[in-house]
């Protein structure tokens, strides 16, 4: 990542979408749209002092909105480049018209540049290779999982960053509905501070007690004085909030980590109603959160319910048979049906066993959902924009013996833009697309005859 | 020494996974404390932008002349870190990496105090080291612009054809008569049945006709020396030996299908391979009406743990063909797992359904039982034995590494896996290189792929080996053997029977016979020096007074 | 040019840059890096995504 960051032949373009595409193999013109980010690349040294002082917190995309993270920001710690970024829309000056402008201030390197506009940018290139990645599906349409009501189910990515040591529990396995509940406990505390200040006040102002004045106030003994209605009102307020923070602060300090976790694979592939396709590497990343887990804390169990478990790759099989043994890992064939919550927050897993040939359930901590691959959101508009064909699952269309060319002369596409596949394979893509690309834009002119499909 | 020592400690945070287990602002206060350092700096992320860019002030404006980064593993990020010295005008081999995460932080993540004092000694022992550090200029050499791709099957063929139509000469080396591999073996290939002899005969008919390759069949290869941009190859032909150079090479000798001699009553007949359906469909000789095909034959059990990733999909496929050529034979498939990945798999699996085809998943510990005209296995779902009846039993058998591969592995000086297959040199990073340099691999070779995975692989492997023939020089890192004391060496040439990479030999000098050391051939492993009794060999960055000295440091502690 | 900074687009740009031809690597978030960026380890080897 960084080495492509720092070559000098790679003009990295970040922030930028294309917008429009002519001309042919050899020779395409394209315009790119530079996205304002309201901080100036050169000035900018990514200090993170903004971060430290912006008044605005938003949730954080890369943390898959677990975590939170402010208007002015940097995408994530180690991205590449360092430059950081006004989320317009969010920030307190450029999006709701308030005055702010802290940032501006803190910024030694006067980087910050509300004025900064979009700018576009005409481009010459030979070749063009699509690299536009995929989505994770999104599992809120399944009705029977409940990913939308039941916080103690996650997808995969989710799971993937609270088991991150960079990610917003450091790599705890904090359940949302404890998250949830931490972040329910602080905003009561902040009212319930803010109540106290004010009545601390007041008591030295007046020099009693509140109990002591209550006392007085009730009995009608208090006297005359424009604080009292308030001060009265405020002990009411302060009392009720501690009634009902006691109970909360007491489930938040008996919380534990997940233990327990169900991995459901096929969430929304292989399934008719959605993707029929595999989307061939979930099986063995459930297999590996499953072996982070316990690696993170051994008395982790797993059990991943699967139709057919698939572990194709070199060392895949291997590593399926180690995680089965030692890292407490169970493989349950089964199709699971619903997922269903007791009054704790944790799910219930309902699934036919076709081993037992049972209806059976089980209770977890936590339940991660294999979620499938699908085509980016921006996929349509993009083979619109290039002239290339998508294939019936919206995907670039390509062909079994010439995996790499879209269906337009000098259009190559690699990885998940292509069709579900894993690291090492969109790794061998992208060399083999570069090779493709090469071809057209470096050929030896001499040995341009004979071509390779 | 002469220049006055100036080093800088910067201790990284790695976020949480350093500073959530060490007291890294402890041990930066430390690291202060150590002999010559004059500039200790913490950072949350040394390797980001930020970090790297505080390196680089440091080294200008406190004018350091050592620099050492403790921090992660100097195999993902030492090459950035010497870059970035460079780039603020510090040669980048006075720069020196501790590993206080891998070795540190995470190992001891249960005891921190102890991690934290080992985390110092290890800090202590790269300082003392890098006082000793000395300056050291990159090797380069020449390319020879020309490639070998070993194997004529689909994967050396289009990686050829990729080589070739770039520009590069080529030879393409095939120990068979004719191109085509395994593919001359098969009837259709998936997902798009294509006549595999016609996607063989237009390959093949590229290949023949370019005027970069130069095609030699019922070759094989006898002999390999040299490096990269620099290897001499003999081959021999019918007995003929010729001698080429070449800059790169390319593995492509594909894998061969096991024969399940001993498993469910094979004979080749009435239990055959699905290699050798293939051949029936081939010379139009299938009539079998009730088919049961086995999955896993030889595959994921105790020998052979892997999974072969494309029997399935053979299964799948000739299933439909039994279908389509005739709708009334049966076709049951007892599987393990169907290993159906993707999109194109999962959608030749539905059709397969469609069609009748009827799969039945078996018990590792429950296998089926082949009986005369029948298949017995145990239907878990119904929970009870089922009686299928067959006239031809068809084993869905592993592919299995080549015979050469053992030799071709030796005189290439590459890796196998513990199934011998060719092993690449990152799993994750580097999936088409081998660990030595200017060696690359695509296809079966590899680990079974499908053809469409083959040539994605062979035209990615065909990039890589473009990469060094575009350069026209190979660059190499200095840290290499040398012959630091020349009197000291007596010619005995232990080390050049070691060296795993043929950097050595021996040659005849005004003193007598001597090692002389390849550098460009050299990886800096350090076989010879710790070899040599006469301690006349040194590793550049890694000599014995600088792991002496680091020793020292350590058992000063 | 290049379409989408993950691991494939960086892999892609890096061997086209490497064969010493210019690329424009175009990303549309702030940063490069992708999906595989937000990965913890990866499988069969457990090793640090990033």
């Amino acid at each position: 990542m960084l080495d492509a960051g720092r070559h000098p032949k790679i003009n990295l373009l970040s922030y930028c979408e294309v917008e429009e595409v002519s001309g042919e193999v050899g020779a395409f013109q394209v315009k790119v749209r530079k996205k304002a980010r309201y901080v100036n690349e050169d000035l900018c040294t990514g200090c993170g002092a903004c971060v430290e002082k912006c008044p605005t917190t938003v949730k954080d995309t890369y943390n898959e909105g677990l975590g939170e993270r402010t208007a002015i920001y940097k995408y994530f710690p180690q991205g590449i480049p360092s430059t950081h970024c006004i989320d317009a829309e969010n920030c307190r000056q450029l999006g709701q018209g308030k005055k702010c402008g802290i940032c501006a201030k803190v910024c030694q390197a006067n980087a910050i540049d509300f004025e900064q506009q979009d700018q576009m940018l005409d481009l010459e290139v030979g070749a063009v290779v699509l690299a536009t990645g995929y989505d994770v599906f999104d599992p809120s349409v399944i009705p029977e999982y409940a990913y939308d009501r039941i916080d103690n189910v996650v997808t995969a990515m989710e799971f993937e960053r609270l088991l991150s040591a960079s990610g917003p529990t450091h790599g705890h396995l904090d359940r949302p509905s404890e998250l949830a509940l931490r972040a329910e406990v602080a905003v009561l505390e902040k009212d319930l501070n803010k109540v106290s200040r004010q009545i601390d006040r007041l008591e030295e102002k007046h020099g009693k007690k509140t109990a002591e004045f209550l006392k007085e106030f009730e009995a009608g003994k208090a006297g005359e004085d424009e604080d009292f209605e308030r001060w009265a009102t405020l002990a009411e307020k302060q009392t009720a909030a501690e009634k009902v923070l006691a109970p909360l602060k007491k489930r938040e300090a008996a919380a534990q980590t997940a233990k327990n976790l169900a991995f459901i694979q096929c969430v929304g592939s292989r399934d008719f109603r959605f993707n029929r396709f595999c989307s061939s590497y979930c099986c063995m990343h459930s297999v590996k959160e499953a072996m982070i887990a316990h690696e993170h804390d051994n008395q982790t169990t797993s059990s991943i319910f699967c139709m057919d478990l698939r572990a194709v790759g070199r060392g895949f099989e291997e590593y399926k048979l180690r995680g089965g043994k030692s890292s407490n890992i169970k493989y349950v064939r089964g199709r699971v049906a619903e997922i269903t919550e007791d009054e704790a927050h944790n799910p219930i897993v309902w699934y036919e066993s076709t081993t037992s040939r049972q209806v059976d359930h089980e209770t977890f901590d936590l339940v991660i959902l294999a979620t499938a691959c699908v085509p980016s959101a921006g996929t349509p508009k993009l083979a619109d924009l290039m002239g290339v064909e998508l294939d019936q699952n919206g995907f670039f269309k390509t062909d079994p013996f010439a995996p790499l060319d879209t269906t337009r002369p000098g259009i190559f596409v690699c990885g998940c833009a292509q069709g579900p596949m894993d690291i090492p394979e969109s790794v061998a893509q992208a060399s083999s697309a570069a090779a493709r690309a090469a071809e057209v834009v470096a050929t030896v002119p001499k040995a341009a005859a004979g071509g390779g499909e | 020494m002469a220049e006055d020592l100036r080093i800088g400690v910067f201790v990284c945070d790695c976020g949480s996974n350093i500073a959530g287990y060490l007291d890294c602002p402890d041990i930066a206060e430390y690291a202060k404390t150590l002999p010559h350092v004059v500039y200790v700096k913490e950072n949350l992320y040394t390797c980001s932008e930020a970090g790297i860019n505080e390196i680089k002030a440091a080294i200008k404006e406190e004018n350091l002349n050592r620099v050492v980064v403790a921090s992660c593993t100097p195999r993902t990020h030492e090459p950035l870190f010497r870059e970035s010295c460079a780039e603020a005008g510090l040669n980048p081999y006075l720069f020196e990496m501790v590993n206080i995460r891998d070795q540190c932080s995470w190992v001891h993540m249960q005891e921190q105090e102890k991690g934290n004092l080992k985390a110092k000694d290890l800090i202590r022992m790269g300082v003392a080291k890098a006082a000793l550090l000395e300056p050291q200029e990159p090797i380069q050499s020449e390319m020879d612009p020309k490639a070998l791709v070993i194997g004529g099957g689909i994967s050396g063929m289009t990686a050829a054809l990729g080589l070739a139509n770039r520009g590069f000469q080529v030879f393409l080396v095939e120990k068979a008569p004719e191109l085509g591999g395994l593919l001359r073996h098969l009837h259709k290939v998936g997902p798009s049945y294509v006549n595999a002899d016609d996607l063989v005969a237009s390959q093949a008919t590229k290949v023949e006709k370019h005027e970069n390759i130069n095609l030699l069949t019922s070759t094989t290869v006898k002999a390999m020396e040299g490096y990269i941009g620099h290897y001499k190859v003999t081959v021999s032909s019918n007995g003929v030996e010729q001698q080429f150079g070449v800059g790169v090479i390319v593995v492509a000798t594909g894998a061969k299908v096991l024969k399940p001699e001993g498993f469910y009553g094979y004979d080749g007949k009435r239990v055959i391979t699905q290699f050798e359906l293939e051949e029936l469909f081939r010379t139009e000789s299938f009539k079998a009406e009730h088919v049961v095909m086995i999955q896993c034959v030889g595959a994921r059990d105790e020998e052979r743990k892997y999974c072969s990733r494309i029997c399935c999909m053979t299964a799948i496929k000739n299933s439909i063909a039994i279908k389509e050529q005739n709708p009334e034979a049966t076709v049951h498939i007892l599987y393990r797992d169907i290993q159906a990945y993707g999109v194109e798999n999962e959608a030749l699996l539905q059709r397969s359904k469609q069609m009748g085809v009827r799969y039945i998943k078996y018990d590792q510990q429950r296998p089926p039982e082949v009986q005369e005209n029948i298949v017995k296995v145990y239907h878990h779902l119904l929970g009870r034995d089922l009686e299928l009846p067959q006239d031809l039993v068809v084993l869905s058998t592993p592919l299995i590494a080549g015979e050469d591969n053992q030799s071709l592995s030796k005189l290439l000086r590459v890796t196998l896996d513990a199934n011998k297959f060719f092993l690449e040199a990152h799993v994750k990073l580097k999936p088409l290189d081998f660990a030595t340099d200017g060696i690359y691999l695509c296809g079966n070779a590899h680990y079974p792929a499908s053809v469409r995975e083959a040539i994605s692989q062979a035209l990615g492997a065909a990039s890589r080996a473009s990469i060094p023939l575009a350069k026209g020089v190979m660059t190499v890192q200095p840290i290499v053997s040398v012959l630091a004391n020349e009197d000291a060496c007596r010619g005995c040439g232990l080390c050049v029977a070691l060296c795993p990479y043929g950097a050595l030999e021996i040659v005849r000098t005004d003193k007598g016979r001597k090692v002389r050391v390849i550098s460009v051939a050299c990886k800096g492993c350090g076989v010879c020096a710790a070899t040599c009794y006469q301690h006349a060999l040194d590793i550049n960055s890694f000599t014995d007074q600088q792991v002496e000295e680091q020793i020292k440091a350590f058992l000063s502690g | 040019m290049v379409i989408g900074g993950g691991i494939a687009g960086i892999q892609s740009s890096l061997d086209l840059a490497e064969m010493g031809i210019q690329v424009h690597l175009v990303e549309k978030l702030p940063c490069i890096g992708g999906k595989m960026a937000q990965l913890d380890k990866t499988f069969p080897t457990n090793d640090c995504a990033i």
